[in-house]
This record gives C-alpha cells, sequence and structure tokens, in this order.
C-alpha cells in the first residue's frame, strides 16, 4: 500500500490536525486531448479541464464544490469516483490510494462511494421500475437477501410510496425521481456521495424538499458529502467547507460561513457579489455588485500567470488602473496561500475585508 | 379589473382577464386561467412561478404566438388602447417586434447559425423600415455598442457560434431595441447563464429599461432575479395570480401562502443557521386544476372554504391584491410565526 501523504493545510483549511480525512486529493489534473484526424489523430490541443487540484473530505462532513460551468467541478468528481483516469496527481479513499487501481481492485471501494447526478432524467432507465432500480446494487453485489423490504424501507425514508415498487420511472414527476436516485445511492450504505447538481433541473419548491433530505439522511447514515453546484445558496445551505473553482482551479477554500461573509480571493468575492440578492440579506450580500467584464477564457489555453488576472478587479485595484495588472499577477500562479487562520486563497493580492473592488467606486 | 397600483407612469399593457385553454386528447389544459394586470413605461415587471405556471403562455398570448386555432383564448390585452387579441395576423405581424419585443433564454434559437450575426440584425432593422443596407448597418453598429458588445465593427462579421452566452443575449437585446419598442418582454433572460454572466445581462436590461425608456416583463422562476431589478411583481400558480405586489411590499410582507413557500424554499447566499421550509407536494397538472384554490392540496393554512371555493383575487386590506380566503389579520400573525421556525427559534 502506498504511504498516504499528511495532507497540507490547504487541503484540510480550516480541520483540525489530527482527523483522518475520508477523502484525500493531491494534485489531481485531468488534460483532455483535442484531436484533429479520422485515421491518424493528432494532439491539437489540450482542454485543461482540472489543474492541480488538492482538498480534503472528512467523515461526516460536506464539502461544498461551487464554481460557474466548465470551471471543472463534474471532472472532479469523475476523477475521485474514478469514472476517468487522471492525468496525473493521486486520490486517496479511507487510507487507501486509489488511482492506480484496477477495475476488480476498486470494486469493494465502488460501494462505498456512490454518485447522484443532475438529471434525473437521464440517470434512470425508463424501462425499469423503481424495485428494480433500487434494488439492482444488491443485485449486482448479491449481498441482500429480502432485496423487495429492503428496497421499500429505503424508499420510504427517502419519502417515496412504498407501494410504487413495481411503476416505472418515468411516471415520477422531477423531484420523486431524484429521490429514486438517492434511494439507489443509498442502498449499499455507502461512506461517501458525490452529489453533482442534484437540484438544479429542480423548481424551487422540490429543491428545498431534496435538500433537506439529502441533510437528514446525512445525519442518520453518517454520509459523506462531496456536494457540487453552480448555485452559492444551495452550496452554502448544506456545505460546511467550501471550495472555489475556476478555470479547473481552486482558487479559495475555507470554513462556508467566513468564506460567504468575507470572500478573501477576488473571483470569489466577485462571484458572491453578482448573485442577485434575495431580501433582507447582510453579511455578504452587503457587498457592492462586482460586475466582471469578459468572459471566462478558454481552458484550451488558460492565461498565463493567475488565471483570474485577465478579469481580476483587484489587480486593478493594485496597479491604479484600468488596463495594467501587476507583473506578479501577469507571470505567476498563486498557490493556495493561508490568508487567515484555516482559509486559503490563490492571490497575491487578497482582498481584505470590507474593501471595496470597483476601481471606479475607489476613484 | 386589472388591479389599483402605485406605480406612476403611462399604462403600457393592460392585461383583463385573460384566459389560454388549450384542448387536448387528455384534458383542457388551463395554461392561464383568469389574469389581469398592468404594465407601465419606466417599470420592470416582473412575472415568477415555478415552471409550468403559465409565465410564458401570457407571454406568447400577448405577443399573437400561440395559435388561436390551437388554443381556446379568452379577454383583453390591451396594449397602449388597442386589445392585441382582436388584430389580424398581419395587424399583429406588425407590432410584435416593432412596438413589443420580446428576448428569450435560449439566444441560439432566435439567431440562425449560418448567417452572420450582424446581416440578421440588419435583416431585422430592414423588417420593419425602409431603410438602405448602409443606414441599416449603420444602425445595428450603433445598437451593438449600446448593448455593450466590444468592437462591434469586428463582432459584426462573427457567426452566432463565436459569440459566448453572454453575447449573443447581448445580440437579442439588440435586435429587440432595433425599432424603439414600447415594451420589452424577457422571458427567463439569464436562465441559461452563469451568475456573473446574468448579473452583466441584468444590468443591462435595467440600463436599456432607462435609456429607451420603455417598459419591461422579466419572466422568471428566479425570485433573487425578481428581487433585483423589477419593480413590481407577480406570483403566478396553476394559471393563475396568487399575489401582486411593488417589489418591497412583496419581499417584506407577502401575503400568499404560495409566496411565503417559494421565499422559505430558496437557500440565501447570506444566511446562517436557517432552516428551508419547503412546499410539500408538487404543483399541479393544470389538466387537473384542484378545485377552489387551486394551492389548497399543498397549503399548510387551508380551512374551510378553500378546496371549494375559489378566492377572488383582491385587495383584502393589505394594500396589494392577492387570491387567499385568509383574513390579513391571519395572514400577518401566520408570517411572523413562519419567520421564527425559518430561524429554528420556539414559538
Ligand atoms: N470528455 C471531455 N472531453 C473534452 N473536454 C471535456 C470533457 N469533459 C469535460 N471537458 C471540458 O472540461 C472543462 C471542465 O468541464 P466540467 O468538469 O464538466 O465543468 P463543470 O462541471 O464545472 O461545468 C470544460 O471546458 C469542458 O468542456
Ligand atoms: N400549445 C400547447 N398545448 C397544450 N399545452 C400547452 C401548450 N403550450 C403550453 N402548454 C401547457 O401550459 C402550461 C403552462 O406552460 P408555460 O406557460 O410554458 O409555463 P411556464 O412558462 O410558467 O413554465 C404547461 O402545463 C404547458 O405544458
Ligand atoms: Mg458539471
Ligand atoms: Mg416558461
Amino acid at each position: 500500500m502506498t504511504e498516504i501523504v499528511e495532507p497540507s493545510g490547504a487541503a484540510r483549511a480550516g480541520r483540525r490536525s489530527g482527523e483522518e480525512p475520508l477523502v484525500s486529493v493531491r494534485n489531481l489534473t485531468k488534460y483532455f486531448p483535442i484531436t484533429r484526424g479520422i485515421i491518424f489523430q493528432r494532439e491539437i490541443g489540450r482542454v485543461h479541464a482540472v489543474e492541480d487540484v488538492s482538498f480534503d473530505i472528512f467523515r461526516g462532513e460536506t464539502l461544498g464544490l461551487v464554481g460557474e460551468s466548465g470551471s471543472g467541478k463534474s471532472t472532479t468528481a469523475r476523477l475521485i469516483t474514478k469514472l476517468i483516469e487522471s492525468t496525473s496527481g493521486t486520490v486517496s479513499f479511507d487510507g487507501q490510494e486509489i488511482t492506480k487501481h484496477s477495475r476488480r481492485q476498486m470494486r469493494p471501494i465502488r460501494r462505498e462511494m456512490q454518485m447522484i447526478f443532475q438529471d434525473p432524467y437521464s440517470s434512470l432507465n425508463p424501462r425499469q421500475t423503481i424495485g428494480q432500480i433500487v434494488g439492482a446494487p444488491y443485485v449486482i453485489q448479491k449481498t441482500e437477501r429480502n432485496v423487495k423490504r429492503r428496497v421499500q424501507e429505503l424508499m420510504d425514508r427517502v419519502g417515496l410510496n412504498p407501494e410504487h415498487y413495481n411503476r416505472y420511472s418515468h411516471e415520477f414527476s422531477g423531484g420523486q425521481r431524484q429521490r429514486i436516485g438517492i434511494a439507489r445511492a443509498l442502498a449499499l450504505n455507502p461512506q461517501l456521495i458525490v452529489c453533482d447538481e442534484p437540484v438544479s433541473a429542480l423548481d424551487v419548491s422540490i429543491q428545498a424538499q431534496i435538500l433537506n433530505l439529502l441533510r437528514s439522511l446525512q445525519d442518520d447514515f453518517n454520509l459523506t458529502y462531496l456536494f457540487i453546484s453552480h448555485d452559492l445558496g444551495v452550496v452554502r445551505y448544506v456545505s460546511d467547507r467550501i471550495a472555489v473553482m475556476y478555470l479547473g482551479r481552486i482558487v479559495e477554500i475555507g470554513s462556508a460561513s467566513d468564506l460567504y461573509d468575507n470572500p478573501r480571493q477576488p473571483y470569489t468575492a466577485a462571484l458572491l457579489s453578482a448573485v442577485p440578492k434575495g431580501y433582507g440579506e447582510n453579511g455578504a450580500g452587503a457587498r457592492e455588485r462586482v460586475v466582471l467584464k469578459g468572459d471566462v477564457p478558454s481552458p484550451v489555453d488558460p492565461p498565463p500567470g493567475c488565471v483570474f488576472h485577465p478579469r481580476c478587479p483587484q489587480a486593478r485595484l493594485v496597479s491604479g488602473r484600468e488596463d495594467e495588472v501587476p507583473e506578479k499577477c501577469r507571470t505567476e500562479m498563486p498557490p493556495l496561500g493561508e490568508v487567515d487562520s484555516g482559509r486559503f486563497a490563490a492571490c497575491w493580492y487578497p482582498v481584505q475585508p470590507g474593501q471595496p473592488l470597483d476601481l471606479a467606486a475607489k476613484a | 379589473m386589472a388591479p389599483e397600483r402605485g406605480f406612476q407612469g403611462e399604462t403600457l399593457l393592460d392585461v383583463r382577464d385573460l384566459k389560454v385553454h388549450f384542448p387536448t386528447p387528455d384534458g383542457v389544459v388551463k395554461a392561464v386561467d383568469g389574469l389581469s394586470f398592468t404594465v407601465h413605461r419606466g417599470e420592470t415587471f416582473g412575472i415568477v412561478g415555478e415552471s409550468g405556471s403559465g409565465k410564458s403562455v401570457t407571454n406568447l398570448t400577448a405577443l399573437g404566438l400561440v395559435n388561436r386555432k390551437a388554443a381556446q383564448i379568452e379577454g383583453e390585452v390591451l396594449f397602449k388602447g388597442r386589445d392585441l387579441l382582436k388584430l389580424t395576423p398581419g395587424e399583429l405581424r406588425h407590432v410584435r417586434g416593432k412596438e413589443l419585443a420580446m428576448i428569450f433564454q435560449d439566444p441560439f434559437a432566435s439567431l440562425h447559425p449560418m448567417y452572420r450575426v450582424g446581416d440578421q440584425l440588419i435583416e431585422a432593422v430592414k423588417v420593419h423600415s425602409n431603410v438602405s443596407k448602409k443606414q441599416a448597418e449603420e444602425r445595428v453598429l450603433e445598437l451593438l455598442g449600446a448593448v455593450g458588445i466590444p468592437r462591434p465593427r469586428e463582432r459584426f462579421r462573427d457567426y452566432p457560434h463565436q459569440f459566448s452566452g453572454g453575447m449573443r443575449q447581448r445580440a437579442m437585446i439588440a435586435m429587440a431595441l432595433t425599432h424603439n419598442p414600447d415594451i420589452l418582454i424577457a422571458d427567463e433572460p439569464t436562465t441559461a447563464l452563469d451568475v456573473t454572466v446574468q448579473a452583466q445581462i441584468l444590468e443591462l436590461i435595467d440600463h436599456v429599461k432607462r435609456e429607451f425608456d420603455i417598459g419591461v416583463i422579466l419572466i422568471t422562476h428566479d425570485l433573487g432575479v425578481i428581487a433585483d431589478v423589477s419593480q413590481t411583481v407577480m406570483v403566478m400558480y396553476a394559471g393563475r395570480a396568487m399575489e401582486l405586489a411593488p417589489k418591497d411590499e412583496l419581499f417584506r410582507k407577502p401575503l400568499h401562502p404560495y409566496t411565503w413557500g417559494l421565499l422559505d424554499s430558496m437557500p440565501r447566499i447570506a444566511q446562517k443557521g436557517t432552516r428551508l421550509l419547503p412546499i410539500e407536494g408538487a404543483p399541479p397538472s393544470l389538466i387537473n386544476v384542484p378545485p377552489g384554490c387551486a394551492f389548497h392540496p399543498r397549503c399548510p393554512h387551508r380551512f374551510q372554504p378553500c378546496d371549494r371555493e375559489r378566492p377572488a383575487f383582491a385587495d383584502r386590506g393589505g394594500g396589494h391584491p392577492e387570491a387567499c380566503h385568509l383574513t390579513i389579520e391571519d395572514k400577518r400573525r401566520l408570517w411572523a410565526e413562519r419567520d421564527a421556525r425559518r430561524l429554528g427559534v420556539a414559538v
């Protein structure tokens, strides 16, 4: 067995030392080749989907992974669950490095890590009954004798009517299908559930039902979640700690409430300020909106230096000019450095609490 | 009759008791079932509701985009005094795209992938006005600049796929503004966009509203978006209005249990330790709308008349119209109790 590297500070971000993480990700990187040609495929470039990502997930906690579309969240999830192979870096689960595990070696670990997806429509086979869908893991793993009773217990626990055991998944609404997906994930009593945008396709009233269900299941089954969403409100509601991704990298990580109240990385600050405010919100909500200029650069050709520098309002504040950023930002990617106890941000000039981010506002 | 509200400004759109029913083999879909509201110049009128509540059908009907043969349409849609439901298709085409403009969630659907963005905009200019190609091009460049597209002269030659999602939505807004419309209808304009781009587009819509002095109807399922940019908000459920009020009023003193449920279902970014209080169950099929109040099966406060009598959409003394049998006193008390539950305090 490979030796486990002592988690670095940033990966631990705010958790006490001495605790053993359930999942430990180190320097995880995934490039997707872009090829041209049909017979002789030439690589003409690569998508930097995930770049040098490290974090730990501790038992019983929810680590939220937030970022805009294309920032590498789903790829990270698929790397952790070994649905795809990494380009480099390691993933350890329950003390074992699994990065190089064969299919066979993975089998006992597979049951410990389950996934829930955004789209309850495409992830369920319409020709199968709920009984077949939720019971499938027992049949495959040959674990449960009384499959029907066990499945009905699970159905009841996730808020489905156990009498619907023989119904087909297409007879159910979006929210109920997501409950089926959750029951299936719970069947083998996993330790980790990776939730990839589990409520993004649902209406707000149904979304709240599912979020509360996930929270109560976590307590009952002692589950650990990696919870992925582009919705910052949703992520805050469920997470103990949060990591923010931008162009394949983690740019900030820390405890959920600290990070939201006091973002230190300029992208996190801009992202939070862009969320439409509900009513009566303060804290992060009180910050002036920073409207970022331009679009996210292509992950095929990420900017040199800090990946955020082309759009960074803080870099412009530091230089005092709209068209100039400090040399460091242009040339060197900042490491995830500890900017506060337990808080790590990738920035050469971290945002100070209460500081405005708008050059125009400052002038 | 359209309810009284405080918004000053010329009335542009006055929708009166609109009904849009679609007969289908499975039954009649009551997509819109007795809806009244008014939109003024200078106002952003937000329509919020979960999917399938009739938001899009309401506006497609106003735009004359619902096939009159496929639907039974009743009521009036008065646009600057003229009933749009009585216009001939030819007259409607003249109004639509010119005085009444619209943008949708997916700008790709409205842009042809094989033609340059600039050329498509020029076509849009020429449809309703008799100008030379050169004049049309100047107008397009001016509009592209006005909606914040950098280097319009270069981007003019791009194809739609060379534009990012945010840029495409900007181009659509430019197209909508071509003929100085009175009303811009935006149906989920930012739903497909990332939050930082959404912020840019919402800011642009607000800017355009002021700059062009128009009225905006903003349709969305997202209460946060509504809170951000609208002055007046109508909450829809099952093809009906549940509540209509100035925005501050709606968020601070909501009067309808469905609105309470929506507000308490929405996770906020700046709330610690509050609990979501979801609405039980799921929205009804519009073929089988529950009798009485359409919301009663999911309403924790339902009582005697709710499953029989449909509550009128009226002002019951709360200062803004709503459709619920509870008295104002009861509503105020219940809302305060929910505050406590949300914060996890015992009452
Ligand atoms: N199989 C693949 N082949 C090529 N590029 C991919 C593949 N999967 C994802 N990508 C790219 O990797 C980047 C990150 O994608 P993803 O992890 O899905 O982001 P997110 O889940 O944050 O939206 C995107 O640019 C995406 O287009
Ligand atoms: N042409 C049509 N025929 C039958 N039903 C329709 C038609 N158009 C819309 N509907 C139905 O009307 C209801 C309201 O739809 P819509 O206005 O699109 O909702 P929203 O925009 O609020 O999500 C839905 O149940 C939808 O299926
Ligand atoms: Mg994803
Ligand atoms: Mg719609």
